[in-house]
C-alpha cells in the first residue's frame, strides 16, 4: 500500500519539477525572437538620475521605432549597480549573462564597473555598449565594447583652447578628488600649457565635500583669471558652481568647465550661470530634428520638466546601435559580427553627427563651445562654436 | 583678512550643523533613542518647505509650515514607531530607525523623483554685504544670526523655564521624575516633536550648504552623529560648541590643506572622543 | 547517599567538547548540506551563492564583536575592506597564490583590530560606537589618498590567480570559488565554535552581560576585548579577502558607512547570540535585495526598509528566533523544560 502511494507520489512530484523546469527555462531564456538587453547602471542611490535618464531616453527610442526591429522584439532588462562597486557590477553582469542569457549588454556609467567585467565580457563573448565610463585608455582593454558618451579628454581641451583665446592667462583648478577629476584637469592643464597658460594651483576637492566655499576662498587669494572645474555630479556640482558665483564672479574670475552647466541642472544654479561658457559634447539646445523629437517626447511622456542630458543621449545612440545590430543579425548575433558592424559605423544622433572610430571602437563626435543664456524665462546653453568630428585626443598622444 | 572670512565661513557651517544636530542631541540623550532617522525628518522639512515655495509659498511661510508639518510627523512617530523602542535596546532601535530612514528614501523618489530639489532663498537675504574688508554673502550671516537665536533661545527655555526644568529632570532620571508628577510620556512626546521640528528648521534654512536630495537623509547622518556624539548627548550646549569646533576645524583645514580636510576631521573626532568619551559636556550625572 | 545525588547531577565540565547528540548533528550538518545542495542545484546562481556565503563569514565576526563581546561597531566595513585590499595589493605585488594571499589579508586585518581595539576599547556605549565610525572614516579616506596601492575610486583588479591548491583554476563562472568560500566558512565557522564555547569565549560574553562583575573577579577585560576585536577583525579581513579573489575587483565601497551598515542589519536580521544567526540573515537579507532589485531596481529601497521595521517589531531576537518559539513550542508538547537555556538535555545523574 506504502510503496503504491510512494510511487505516485514520485511520479506528481517528478511531473511538477519537469513542468517547473521547463517554466523557468522558457521564462529565463530569450524566446526564439527576443533579444534581451542587458542595462547596468545605478538605480537607487545618489546616481540615481544615471538610471533614471537611461530608462526614459530608451522609453522614448521604443516608442519611436517600436518595441521590435525586422520582426524581432527587443526586451530591456534593468539592473542597479548602486554606483562605484566593482563586485557587485560583475554580479550582475554575470547574473545577466548566466541566467538571464542576454544577448547584449549597455550602460556602465563608472569606470571600476566596468573594468571589472572586461575579462568576463570578453570570455564570454558579449557585445557592450558603453553608456559612459569616460576614462579615455579603458576602451582599449575591451575587444567586443563600443562607446556612445564621450571620453573626458575631448570634452576638456576645447574650453582650454577658448580661454587661451579670450584672454585668460592665468588659471587655477579645482577638481573633486578621484580619478575622473585628474582625467579632466590633466587634459585642460596640458592643453592650457601648450598654448602658453599659466596654471597657478590645482586644488583637490575631497567627493563628500559639502561646503565649497574654503577652497573657492583659497582660488579667490590666487587672484587668477578664471577657475577651471570639474565636479562629481547632482548637488555637489551645483554647489560648486554657485560658491563660484557667489565668491568669484563679483571678482572677475570667469568660470571655465565641461558637464557643470547642463540645461538639466541650470534651474537649480539660477542666474548667476549667465554667460559661463563650457565645452562638451551634447548641447541640448542642438537643432536638428532628432534632437527636437528627442525633447518633444521626453516632454510628453515624462512631464514638462524632463530634460535630457548626457545620460539621455547616450543612451539614446546606444539604442541605435543595438537596434541595427539586431535588425541585421538577429537574436543569433555574435559579438565579432556586431563589433564588425558597429566599427565605423556612421548615422545622425540628437547631438549631431556620430562615427565610431574603427580601430578602437570609440565615438567621433562634434564638440560643442556654448553659452548659457536666456530663452523664452529659460536658462539654457548655446552653442557659439563647433570642433567637428574630434578624435579622443589621449588615445592619439598615447599610441598603443 | 582671509582668516576672518575663514572663520565666518566656519560658523555659518557649524550653526547649521548645530540647528540641524540639536533635535538629535535631546532625542538620544533624552530618550535614549539611537534615532538614525533624524536625517530623514531633516530631509522631509527641507522638501516640504521646497515644494510650497515651488508652488508660490514666500519663504518664510513655507519653512514655517513645513516645520509644524514635521513636528506633527514626528509627534505621530513617536506615538507609533518610537514607543515601542524604548525599553528595546541600541540595536534594535538602530534597526528601526535605519529601516523607516530607507522607507522615506524610497517615498520621496517615488514622488520626486531621484533629482536635487533647490530651495531658493529670499531676495531678501540674497547678495552681499559690505563688511569692510570685503564683500560677504548676506546669507551666510544670516544663518550665524539665527544659529545664536536659536542657542539663546534653547537656553532660556530649558535653563530658565519650568519646561525646561522638567526636561532635565526627565532626563537625569526618568522613573523619580514620573513619581513627582512628570507626564514623561507627554514630555517625550512633545519633545521628539521639537526635535524634528529644529532638525526640518535646520534643513531648510541650511539647504544651501547641505543641498537637498533623497539621499540626503544617510548622506549626513554621519556628520549629525559626530556632532551630537563629540558635544555629549542631551546636552545642547555641548552641541554647539562641538558644531562650531568642528565646523570651523573643517573649513579651516579645507582652505589651508584641502586633500587633509578629511582626515583631519575625523583625527580630531577620535582624540575628542578619545579625552572626553561622554562628550565634551555630558548632560547626564554620572549614574 | 552520595553528596552528587543529593544535590543533583554534577555540572558538565566547561571546555569539553559541545555535546552533540545525534540529532543535533544532523541539525548541524543542514545548513552545510544546504551549501552544498545550492552548488549542484543552481548553478546560474554561483556567483550571488559566493557572495551569500562571503556575507555570513562577514556577519559572523560581527556576531563575535556584537553578540559575543558587546561592541557595537558601526565601521566593521574597515577590517572587511582592508582584507579586500591586503589580498589585492598581495596578489598584486606579491603572489598570487590564493590561500597565501587569504592568509596574509587575515593577518592583515587582525593587526588592524588589534591596533585599533587597544586605541578604543576602554571606552564603551556611544562613544565606542562613535569611534569605530571615526575609525572606519579614517581607514576609508587613507585608502582613497593611496591612489598608488589601492586604486584610489578606482579600486584594484586582482590579476589572474594561481589554481587553488594547484589543482582548481578559478574559472569566471564562479564553480570554484563558491566551495573555495564554502570551505573557509567552514573552517572559520569551527574555529568561533570553539572558541565561543572555550574558556576565553565564556568569559568574554560574560564582560558582555556585565564588566563590572567580569573586573571584580578579576578578568583583564580591555586584554579579552582586544583580543576578542582583532579575532573578529581578521574574521572580517577573511571575508574581504574572499571578495577580493572570488571576484577579482576590490571596490572603494568596500570600506563605506553602508558596508558597515548592511552586515549590522544582517546580523541582528538572523539574530545575534546564535552563530546560525548569520546565516539566516545573509540568506534573507542578499536574496531579498537580489530579488527587489531585480523586480524595481528604483524601490528596492522600500523592501528592505520594510523588512527592516516589520523584523523589528515582530521578531525582536532576529528571524532565528523562529527556531527559538518552535523549539519551545516542542519542548513543551515533548517533556518538562530542560534544565539551563543552551544546553540541551540534562546530563544524566551518575553515582
Amino acid at each position: 500500500m506504502r510503496n503504491a502511494t510512494n510511487i505516485r507520489g514520485m511520479a506528481r512530484w517528478c511531473l511538477a519539477s519537469a513542468a517547473g523546469v521547463l517554466l523557468a527555462a522558457a521564462a529565463t531564456a530569450a524566446s526564439a525572437d527576443t533579444v534581451k538587453v542587458g542595462v547596468v547602471g545605478p538605480f537607487s542611490g545618489p546616481f540615481a538620475r544615471w538610471g533614471t535618464q537611461f530608462q526614459q531616453a530608451i522609453d522614448v527610442y521604443q516608442k519611436q521605432h517600436g518595441k521590435s526591429v525586422n520582426g524581432h522584439t527587443i526586451e530591456i532588462v534593468y539592473r542597479d549597480s548602486g554606483g562605484p562597486d566593482p563586485v557587485r557590477s560583475k554580479q550582475i553582469t554575470q547574473q545577466l549573462i548566466t541566467r538571464d542569457r542576454v544577448n547584449i549588454l549597455g550602460g556602465y556609467v563608472f569606470t571600476p564597473n566596468v573594468v571589472a567585467v572586461g575579462d568576463l565580457v570578453t570570455e564570454a563573448k558579449i557585445p557592450l555598449v558603453m553608456f559612459n565610463t569616460p576614462t579615455a585608455a579603458i576602451i582599449r582593454k575591451m575587444p567586443y565594447a563600443v562607446r556612445v558618451s564621450h571620453t573626458l579628454p575631448e570634452v576638456a581641451e576645447p574650453i582650454a583652447t577658448w580661454a587661451l583665446q579670450n584672454g585668460v592667462k592665468r588659471v587655477v583648478t579645482a577638481v573633486s578628488d578621484y580619478t575622473p577629476g585628474f582625467d579632466s584637469e590633466a587634459a585642460f592643464i596640458a592643453k592650457f600649457k601648450e598654448g602658453g597658460g599659466e596654471v597657478l594651483e590645482s586644488i583637490r576637492i575631497p567627493l563628500a565635500t559639502t561646503d565649497f566655499s574654503p577652497f573657492f576662498e583659497r582660488v579667490l587669494q590666487q587672484k587668477p583669471d578664471a577657475l577651471y572645474i570639474f565636479g562629481p555630479g547632482g548637488p555637489p556640482t551645483v554647489a560648486m558652481v554657485n560658491t563660484w558665483a557667489s565668491r568669484l564672479k563679483p571678482a572677475g574670475i570667469k568660470l571655465l568647465c565641461t558637464s557643470e552647466t547642463m540645461q538639466i541642472d541650470l534651474p537649480q544654479i539660477g542666474k548667476a550661470a549667465l554667460g559661463v561658457v563650457s565645452s562638451f559634447h551634447y548641447t541640448e539646445t542642438v537643432d536638428n530634428p532628432l534632437n527636437v523629437a528627442l525633447k518633444k517626447d521626453l516632454v510628453e511622456m515624462f512631464g514638462p520638466n524632463t530634460v535630457p542630458d548626457l545620460a539621455s543621449v547616450a543612451a539614446y545612440d546606444g539604442m541605435e546601435l543595438i537596434y541595427r545590430a539586431v535588425a541585421k543579425f538577429g537574436p543569433k548575433l555574435t559579438a565579432e559580427q556586431a563589433m564588425g558592424l558597429w566599427k565605423g559605423m556612421k548615422w545622425e544622433s540628437p547631438r549631431g553627427p556620430m562615427e565610431i572610430d574603427p580601430k578602437d571602437g570609440d565615438m567621433i563626435q562634434n564638440v560643442y563651445l556654448r553659452r548659457v543664456e536666456e530663452r523664452d524665462g529659460k536658462l539654457v546653453n548655446i552653442n557659439i562654436h563647433t570642433f567637428p568630428m574630434v578624435r579622443d585626443p589621449w588615445k592619439q598622444k598615447h599610441p598603443q | 583678512m582671509t582668516h576672518l572670512t575663514i572663520l565666518l565661513d566656519g560658523l555659518a557651517y557649524g550653526m547649521v550643523l548645530f540647528i540641524i544636530s540639536v533635535g538629535l542631541t535631546v532625542t538620544m540623550g533624552l530618550m535614549r533613542v539611537v534615532n538614525l532617522a533624524h536625517g530623514a525628518f531633516a530631509m522631509i522639512g527641507g522638501y516640504a518647505a521646497s515644494v510650497l515655495v515651488a508652488s508660490g509659498f514666500p519663504f518664510a511661510a513655507a519653512a514655517a509650515l513645513a516645520v509644524i508639518g514635521v513636528a506633527l510627523v514626528g509627534a505621530v512617530a513617536e506615538l507609533t514607531i518610537y514607543r515601542p523602542l524604548y525599553r528595546k535596546g541600541e540595536l534594535p532601535q538602530s534597526l528601526m530607525t535605519f529601516g523607516f530612514t530607507f522607507v522615506v528614501i524610497a517615498t520621496l523618489t517615488t514622488l520626486f523623483g531621484t533629482g536635487m530639489r533647490t530651495l531658493p532663498i529670499p531676495a531678501a537675504l540674497d547678495g552681499l554685504v559690505d563688511l569692510g574688508f570685503r564683500a560677504y554673502p548676506l546669507y551666510r550671516l544670516f544663518l550665524i544670526a539665527v544659529g545664536l537665536a536659536l542657542f539663546g533661545l534653547l537656553w532660556v527655555a530649558v535653563d530658565g523655564t519650568l519646561i525646561g526644568a522638567r526636561l532635565r529632570a526627565a532626563v537625569d532620571n526618568p522613573r523619580m521624575s514620573q513619581a513627582v508628577g512628570v507626564n514623561v510620556n507627554l514630555l517625550f512626546t512633545l519633545t521628539f516633536a521639537a526635535g524634528c521640528a529644529l532638525a526640518a528648521f535646520g534643513a531648510v534654512v541650511g539647504a544651501q550648504l547641505l543641498p537637498l536630495d533623497p539621499y540626503y537623509a544617510l548622506r549626513y547622518l554621519v556628520l549629525f552623529l559626530v556632532v551630537v556624539g563629540v558635544g555629549g548627548l542631551g546636552n545642547f550646549k555641548g552641541s554647539f560648541v562641538a558644531a562650531i569646533v568642528l565646523g570651523i576645524v573643517e573649513t579651516s583645514c579645507k582652505y589651508l590643506v584641502p586633500s587633509l580636510a578629511p582626515y583631519i576631521f575625523y583625527s580630531l573626532v577620535l582624540a575628542l572622543l578619545l579625552w572626553k568619551p561622554a562628550g565634551l559636556m555630558p548632560a547626564r550625572s554620572a549614574r | 547517599m552520595t553528596a552528587s545525588a543529593v544535590h543533583g547531577a554534577p555540572r558538565a565540565r566547561p571546555a569539553a567538547a559541545p555535546m552533540l547528540s545525534p540529532g543535533r548533528v544532523v541539525l548541524h550538518a543542514i545548513p552545510w548540506l544546504l551549501v552544498i545542495a545550492a552548488y549542484v542545484a543552481l548553478p546560474d546562481y554561483l556567483t550571488l551563492g559566493t557572495n551569500v556565503l562571503i556575507m555570513i563569514l562577514f556577519a559572523l565576526s560581527l556576531e563575535i564583536a556584537l553578540g559575543y563581546a558587546g561592541i557595537v561597531s558601526l565601521g566593521h566595513a574597515a577590517f572587511y575592506g582592508v582584507g579586500a585590499y591586503a589580498a589585492g595589493i598581495c596578489a598584486i605585488h606579491f603572489t598570487n597564490e590564493p590561500l597565501l594571499g587569504l592568509l596574509f589579508a587575515t593577518a592583515v586585518a587582525a593587526v588592524f583590530g588589534l591596533i585599533t581595539g587597544a586605541l578604543i576599547l576602554h571606552t564603551q556605549g556611544m562613544t565606542l560606537m562613535m569611534l569605530t565610525l571615526a575609525v572606519a572614516a579614517l581607514i576609508a579616506e587613507a585608502a582613497n589618498q593611496a591612489h598608488a596601492l589601492t586604486g584610489g575610486d578606482d579600486g584594484l583588479q586582482l590579476p589572474a590567480l594561481k589554481p587553488l591548491l594547484g589543482l582548481f583554476k578559478f574559472d569566471l563562472w564562479g564553480h570554484t570559488a563558491y566551495l573555495y568560500a564554502g570551505a573557509v566558512l567552514l573552517v572559520w565557522f569551527l574555529l568561533s565554535w570553539r572558541i565561543v564555547r572555550s574558556p576565553f569565549g565564556r568569559s568574554v560574553n560574560g564582560i558582555r552581560q556585565n564588566p563590572r562583575r567580569m573586573r571584580a573577579i578579576g578578568a583583564p577585560v580591555w586584554r579579552r576585548l582586544v583580543a576578542a576585536y582583532g579575532l573578529s577583525a581578521a574574521m572580517a579581513g577573511t571575508a574581504g579577502a574572499l571578495s577580493a579573489q572570488a571576484t577579482g575587483s576590490v571596490g572603494i565601497s568596500s570600506l563605506s558607512l553602508l558596508t558597515s551598515g548592511t552586515v549590522l542589519m544582517v546580523l541582528v536580521l538572523g539574530g545575534m547570540r546564535r552563530l546560525y544567526g548569520a546565516f539566516v540573515g545573509a540568506v534573507v537579507y542578499v536574496v531579498v535585495q537580489d530579488l527587489a532589485a531585480e523586480l524595481d531596481p528604483f524601490r528596492w529601497m522600500f523592501v528592505i526598509g520594510g523588512l527592516l521595521m516589520a523584523s523589528v517589531l515582530f521578531f525582536e531576537n532576529g528571524l532565528m528566533s523562529i527556531v527559538d518559539i518552535v523549539g519551545r513550542a516542542r519542548a513543551s508538547r515533548k517533556s518538562p523544560p530542560a534544565c539551563g537555556p543552551d544546553r540541551g538535555p540534562a546530563p544524566k545523574v551518575t553515582p
